[in-house]
């Protein structure tokens, strides 16, 4: 069901908890990860805390520290694209319910759905997103990879995959094209630029172990 | 409004006169909205004889060739600027509430719990009547934030008079069924050709006689970027409108209408944008309300659909049902046909699908009717109406050549039309090769024996116009610091259109692509057709040639007087302009003779040039897949696409796109389908998670092959034929595996099972 069919949230309506940003609403606000069981873990050790209202936070984005004014609600996503400074608007909002990766970042080196993501539940972590993997101008290998071997079409895809297949060839440079398809499985693209980019990973893969990687 | 896709009509085999003196009949495409309309069309023989010519192709330096897309550094750091991510100040965001109904009168609507909403701004309505299919926006509300959007939108209240319904074909044909579109009939009938008596006696004459009903169902065009603009109206006589659309000049006289502005007074920008499909022309809903709440506010609005409103609200392809009867003769002729289609286009016509697709039987006839429903309008999506015919035609074709004991690849070479025989036979004996279909134990019959693990081969064809129309105009300015740009209004989908119009220009210099910048996407610049039915590159790439050559000529006159040689010994090379008598010591840097012309450098228009574009291309694919008899699994290994398209402009990029139409062919017969709850009328799936695209894991190997058979010199479009029979060559290869012939799409493992059962008991 899709919510405009739903009444009006408001706090005493028990359906406004079927909505999932309010099902998320306070429960994992200070939890130290975003994953269900380490929600859980620090619920029962802890007090609750809810929040409410506009928060002013500090995130850790690209090395740096940035303050942003967000609600309780407001996903990562969102934060980055529309409350960071500049905006940093490479993450696409797609499906915003983590099932097409077009919004992937990485929290802490690992590759995460930032639409499905508190921005509160960022406080603490290092969150790397497309604009940050480039260094002066320099494209990373994957990058760099995916221009040439023409992996990218109409693009809105595209930081999405650049995040999950850096992430992969991180882990693991030698990865086979079964792995690196693996750690897309959960991005789309509708352009059909797949067999593209699947060369475009095999080959940074390539660079990054002759320069030494894992 | 949406668009209503238009018919498409098909070549007459013949001009409908004989041709004037110093005149000739050449076929022409044109197209509307992406609907693709072959027509005769009267030239003079010796046009375009003086112009600019492609040259041969083993001269090309950078057309032709492998090109890297140059905004690829611009996608892969996020620094592309899609619709979606404009931000401008004092922007604010909308949404939109859509109605939850297949068909309702609206009684009340009260914005004011919304106006009262924090962060809420502004409320339009856009519809206060009846609603004919669920999902249409009625109410856009604007706030600071997104979410405070979410919550105005779900803050407003509306009072609605249900209706009884007809979403599916068998309700809207029930002889009590509500009548959707005033007093006429649900059903209409479009065409009929032929005589169905002098088809049935035909069938009479036939050693072999098969028949089914094939059905294919509705789906998405599913675009990541969700159609939206961002409208900047703060007052005053100007307003800029960043739209995610496929017609730049598609935008803003409609934005200009509902602003109360002249057209000219409107700029449509399209920098980047996140895929068409067919789908994205016009402002639409979408775009009528920012522009509603820009005017009220004095703000720039940016009102992007949501995920659900892009599957519920942004039109879809339309669904359909073929039921096809046909006959052929020992001797592999295909010698009748009989055929009765419907078209499943919503509360619109749906597009054309007729029969028979690409193949001539000797005697044949047809019936074509559409059936409306409490339904979004179907919209053009690449090739429209094509997937759907070839599905039903193509699936026909296996059945027959198997009923005659024949290799279903000689069938289609024997029944091709003879004038494009020869294409058609070298593409479908190279799908053959590459996919190794010659070594395949199983070409003249299924494999029906036992067994598990089955695999099998199958091969479709595809036929579309993709010529271009004198609509583009184009500026080449070159600067005296030796910088060189183009202008032109069009947009790149992810085509790679902007790599390619720098290519020419750098081409005809003999410069790097580097050196060229190309400047698209703004209506400011020269006029440009929309991106629809495959016609941008055969539209656009002859303009921007015509504009470098003429540009190439101004700066020859002046080199000529500089270095003392005739225009017509100067050539490009290198950087350099050479005598062509004596290149190695008399010559000129490119960028020493833009600083001699001086002033304010050369500017130079270019118009579409007949001899640069051709028109009219095929295509073969073939798929492998391998089914699990157990289980019902299929997975398709490997799918081989060859395609004509004449001059190419850039050929990685057309591989990709090649790659893309057989994805999403494999996508739309595997996975997708609209699914609708025929009770309450509501769709079930309208989101990514329920409406399954294909994804990393279900592609196999994909092969994408440019038929360098086709030796025309003139530039044709290929979006379209790479996606039409992807779905088709699946479902023969199924067959082909295991003896299950599937008539309706999404091919399921469910199906699978239940057609072996019905083979097993047959």
């Amino acid at each position: 069901m899709s919510h405009d069919q739903l009444p009006p949230a408001d706090a005493g309506d028990v359906r406004a908890a079927f909505t999932r940003r309010n099902l998320f609403r306070g429960a994992g606000a200070l939890a130290a990860g975003s994953m269900v069981a380490d929600a859980a873990r620090s619920a029962a050790a802890a007090p609750t805390a809810r929040l409410e209202g506009t928060l002013e936070i500090e995130l850790s984005i690209n090395g740096a520290a940035q303050k942003v004014k967000v609600e309780p609600r407001t996903t990562l996503l969102n934060a980055l694209r529309n409350h960071c400074s500049p905006p940093l608007t490479g993450a696409k909002l797609v499906c915003d319910r983590g099932s097409c990766g077009a919004c992937t970042v990485h929290m802490d080196g690992r590759p995460v759905y930032s639409c499905m993501t508190l921005a509160v539940d960022a406080i603490g972590k290092k969150v790397t997103t497309v604009e940050g993997l480039a260094r002066n101008g320099e494209l990373t290998e994957v990058q760099r990879a995916i221009c040439e071997h023409d992996g990218s079409m109409c693009g809105f895809c595209t930081p999405g995959f650049v995040m999950s297949i850096t992430a992969c060839l991180e882990r693991k440079s030698d990865a086979t094209l079964d792995e690196i398809k693996h750690a897309c499985a959960g991005n789309l693209c509708r352009c059909g630029t797949y067999p593209h980019l699947f060369d475009a990973a095999l080959a940074a893969g390539r660079a990054l172990r002759a320069k030494g990687g894992k | 409004m949406s668009l209503d896709p238009r018919p498409l009509v098909l070549q007459e085999e013949q001009p409908p006169r004989p041709a004037a003196p110093g005149k000739k009949w050449v076929k022409s495409v044109r197209v509307q909205n992406g609907i693709d309309t072959e027509v005769w069309e009267e030239v003079d023989i010796d046009s375009g004889s003086d112009g600019p010519t492609w040259g041969a192709r083993e001269d090309l330096r950078l057309l032709n060739h492998d090109l890297r897309r140059i905004d690829g550094p611009e996608k892969v750091t996020g620094r592309a600027v899609f619709t979606h991510d404009v931000r401008l100040p004092g922007m604010v965001y909308a949404q939109v509430l859509r109605c939850p109904h297949p068909w309702a009168k609206i009684v009340r609507i009260d914005l004011a719990p919304a106006q009262g909403t924090p962060g809420v701004l502004a409320a339009v309505v856009l519809e206060g009547e009846e609603v004919k299919w669920l999902g249409r926006p009625i109410v856009a509300v604007a706030a600071d934030t997104p979410e405070h959007a979410e919550d105005g939108v779900r803050a407003v209240v509306v009072e609605y008079d249900v209706q009884r319904f007809a979403v599916t074909s068998e309700q809207s044909q029930a002889p009590d069924a509500p009548k959707i579109a005033g007093n006429r009939d649900n059903v209409r009938v479009h065409e009929t050709d032929g005589e169905l008596a002098a088809a049935e006696a035909a069938l009479a004459e036939c050693d072999a006689v098969v028949e089914g009903t094939w059905r294919v169902p509705v789906q998405h065009h599913a675009c990541l970027e969700t159609h939206g603009v961002v409208v900047d109206y703060r007052g005053g006589d100007s307003a800029t409108v960043y739209a995610s659309t496929q017609g730049t000049f598609t935008v803003n006289n409609d934005a200009a209408r509902e602003l109360d502005l002249k057209g000219a007074q409107v700029t449509a920008v399209v920098e980047h944008m996140g895929g068409g499909f067919g789908g994205k022309f016009g402002l639409g809903l979408e775009g009528d309300a920012a522009c509603k709440l820009s005017k009220q506010l004095g703000r720039p609005v940016h009102l992007l659909f949501d995920r659900a409103s892009e599957f519920l609200a942004a039109g879809n392809r339309a669904g359909g049902v073929h039921v096809l009867q046909a006959g052929a003769k020992k001797t592999g002729e295909l010698h009748a046909f009989v055929a009765r289609v419907e078209r499943h286009g919503g509360v619109g016509p749906g597009s054309n699908q007729r029969q028979p697709y690409i193949y001539r039987p000797a005697v044949s006839y047809a019936q074509v009717k559409s059936v409306l429903t409490n339904t979004d309008s179907s919209r053009a999506m690449r090739a429209p109406g094509h997937p759907q015919m070839s599905f039903a035609m193509e699936g026909l074709m296996d059945d027959l050549a198997y009923a005659i004991g024949m290799d279903p690849l000689e069938f289609r070479v024997r029944n091709v039309p003879p004038d494009r025989r020869a294409d058609y036979e070298r593409q479908l004996r190279l799908c053959a090769d590459l996919i190794g279909w010659n070594s395949h134990p199983h070409r003249t019959a299924p494999d029906r024996s036992e067994g598990e693990l089955k695999v099998g081969i199958g091969f479709a064809l595809a036929t579309w116009g993709g010529g271009g129309r004198p609509e583009c105009k184009v500026e080449v300015r070159l600067l005296p610091d030796g910088s060189v740009e183009v202008y032109s209004g069009t947009q790149d989908l992810g085509t790679g259109t902007r790599t390619y119009v720098a290519a020419i220009v750098a081409e005809e210099f003999g410069l790097d692509l580097a050196q060229v910048t190309p400047h698209i996407g703004r209506s400011t610049y020269g006029a440009a057709n929309a991106s629809g039915g495959s016609t941008t590159t055969a539209s656009l790439a002859p303009a921007v040639k015509h504009a470098a050559w003429n540009a190439r000529k101004q700066l020859f006159e002046h080199v000529s007087t500089l270095i003392g040689v005739k225009p017509e010994n100067l050539r490009c090379v290198g950087g350099r302009i050479q005598d062509v008598n004596d290149p190695d010591s008399n010559w000129i840097g490119f960028k020493d003779a833009c600083a001699a012309v001086g002033g304010k450098g050369i500017s130079a228009q270019g118009e579409w040039q007949r001899n640069l574009a051709s028109s009219g291309v095929g295509g073969a694919q073939a798929a492998k897949v391998r089914v699990d008899t157990l289980t019902g699994e299929i997975e398709v290994l490997h799918m081989v696409g060859v395609q004509d398209c004449g001059l190419v402009m850039n050929r990685m990029a057309t591989r990709s796109q090649l790659n893309g139409g057989m994805i999403q062919a494999l996508s739309y017969g595997l996975f997708e389908e609209r699914v609708i709850d025929p009770d309450l009328g509501l769709v079930l799936n309208a989101n990514f998670e329920d409406y399954k695209i294909a994804g990393c894991k279900e592609i196999g190997l994909v092969q994408a092959v440019l038929d360098d058979g086709d030796n025309r010199r003139g530039v044709i479009g290929m979006a379209e034929p790479a996606v039409v029979p992807g779905q088709s060559a699946i479902a023969n290869a199924i067959m082909n595996a295991c003896g299950a012939r599937l008539r309706e799409m999404p091919l399921t493992s469910d199906k699978l099972l239940m057609a072996l059962r019905g083979a097993k008991r047959g």
